[in-house]
């Protein structure tokens, strides 16, 4: 998609396991060896006990949406034809003091809301990169597709 | 507990000519500030020995280029603070413990800001994005008026705010700003006209943020010693106090609903020799509507959850129970980031603020901050 014009995510050391595992449509948290805990954005320490131990680890992918906002001033000329555009605050399932910053896709507007039930999807935006992106999971199970 | 050290005052504000595009420099408003401040304090620039300030890196001014246009011999404390500081008082509050610990005499603070210099003016967009906002800009997550707005809709949803809150806001302090000649909008809106404003990242309208202009604001601090022989009536500043929390993240603080006003105020009342029903005027950050409210609530001048209704019921106006943000807020008199509110706490405790005068007013807080980081003060009179 020669023609995408959105911004693109520059990865690091730390960052590069988080999109590499987008790219084979898995959402993966850093995760602290030491104490276990989650830790988003990915750091080169743990946030909560400080080991520098931190190994990607698969997640569901399931959370709630935490909050939300619809944007209609784009402030990236990317998003100027999208037409006001939800950006989502998820928790995630795993560990809900986890959020992450997204897309809601695929969604009826009574579903942006505070505590709708979400799922990733995962949106190959270019040949390198993969934006994971979420749903409300009544979506998928109104395809049947669980 | 009081804070160790020398009681300190604030002798001289000043601002330079505050407007949209007016083709001034951060380093030109800066200058014209600093000197309205030393020469509302009676002094000259040859008796300032500290010179402190805080800016974004894309957009202040050092304080040595400050301290040289002044003409200023030498300096005794100088400290340019970047990075995530809560706005103006950053300045202030360093100016405080600065002449409190005896490390400077007379210390000026400023904050210059402009337009071309801000968070998107005037810059390619980038295509590809560094460090944690790799996380949040690829979604068109980008500026802090969507990051504020994730913080209304929780607070919204947690406590039942509405938007006429909000928008009670910025009502009211519009029609401060109708009282105050240096304000830059001043027509009188109504709740219609708030509803009727575009959004620009929902819950957030246009009159929930402050208006970016270019335009400097300086204070002057020195010991209330010296405060004594100067031309003003000293304001004293009887507590000041930091405020940030883990995780260090927008995102992932722990409770949308609060931010680092939690955290400042806090500290503030810890060290203060007042209370929060002391309080007789409040100028809190205003960057948007939303982090009024949450001053109000942090510092307990209103219960957690209802600082909408609290400023709805018309607690906030002139007359009210507490008024706040009585200049306009940089809703109305322009975002020079917050060394407003400080101008504004010691122009009300001099009683000097004409038909918008908060009547008797002893006791002020000024603060500054959104998001995890926050910076507070309490100032008073004798």
């Amino acid at each position: 998609m020669p023609d995408y014009d959105k911004p693109l995510p520059e990865l690091n050391q730390f960052t590069k396991s988080y999109w590499e595992a987008a790219k084979r449509h898995q959402l993966a948290i850093a995760k602290c060896s030491a104490c276990g805990r989650l830790n988003h954005p990915p750091k080169p320490v743990c946030r909560f006990c400080q080991s520098d131990k931190l190994a990607p680890q698969v997640v569901s992918g399931k959370g709630t949406i935490y909050s939300y906002t619809v944007t209609h001033y784009p402030y990236h000329p990317g998003f100027v034809k999208n037409g006001p555009y939800p950006v989502v605050l998820v928790e995630l399932e795993e560990d809900p003091r986890v959020r992450i910053v997204s897309n809601l896709v695929d969604y009826k507007p009574e579903q942006l809301k505070v505590g709708e039930p979400v799922e990733v999807v995962f949106d190959d935006v270019t040949p390198e990169v993969t934006l994971p992106k979420f749903r409300p999971r009544a979506a998928a199970a109104a395809r049947g597709e669980r | 507990m009081p804070h160790h050290g020398r009681k300190v005052a604030i002798v001289g504000v000043g601002y330079s000519h505050v407007g949209r595009n007016t083709g001034l420099t951060v380093l030109q408003n800066a200058f014209r500030a600093s000197m309205d401040a030393i020469t509302d304090a009676g002094l000259k620039p040859s008796d300032i020995d500290g010179v402190t300030q805080y800016g974004f890196s894309f957009e202040s001014v050092t304080c040595w280029e400050v301290a040289d246009a002044l003409g200023i011999k030498d300096l005794a404390w100088y400290n340019d603070i970047n990075g995530w500081g809560p706005a103006g008082i950053t300045g202030l509050i360093d100016a405080c413990a600065a002449v409190a610990s005896g490390s400077a005499e007379v210390c000026l603070a400023y904050r210059s800001v402009s337009l071309t210099g801000g968070h998107s003016a005037g810059r390619k967009p980038p295509t590809h994005i560094p460090g944690d906002n790799q996380f949040t800009v690829p979604y068109g997550f980008i500026s802090a008026t969507q990051w504020v707005a994730m913080y209304m809709r929780r607070h919204m949803a947690v406590y039942g705010t509405k938007e006429e809150h909000f928008g009670a806001v910025a009502v009211a302090q519009r029609e401060y700003a109708s009282l105050n000649p240096r304000a830059l909008m001043r027509q009188k809106i109504t709740m219609q006209d708030y509803l009727s404003a575009r959004y620009i990242t929902e819950p957030m309208r246009l009159l929930d943020c402050d208006l970016p202009v270019d335009g400097a604001g300086a204070v002057i601090v020195t010991t209330a010693e010296r405060a004594k022989a100067l031309k003003q009536r000293p304001v004293y500043v009887d507590a000041w106090s930091f405020g940030a929390g883990h995780p260090y993240d927008w995102f992932q603080w722990p409770d949308l609903t609060t931010n680092g006003s939690i955290v400042a105020s806090k500290y503030l009342w810890k060290r203060s020799q007042f209370k929060p029903g002391d309080v007789d005027t409040a100028q809190v950050y205003d960057g948007f509507t939303m982090l009024t409210l949450n001053w109000l609530e942090a510092l307990g001048l209103c219960p957690m959850g209802e600082g909408g209704r609290f400023v709805a019921d018309g607690n906030t106006k002139l007359g009210g129970k507490l008024p706040t943000n009585t200049n306009g807020g940089m809703l109305n008199i322009g975002r020079v980031h917050g060394i407003s509110h400080v101008i504004e706490a010691v122009e009300q405790l001099r009683g000097t603020c004409g038909p918008r005068q908060t009547p008797n007013a002893k006791v002020a807080v000024a603060t500054n901050g959104g998001g995890p980081m926050a910076g507070a003060a309490v100032l008073y009179r004798e």
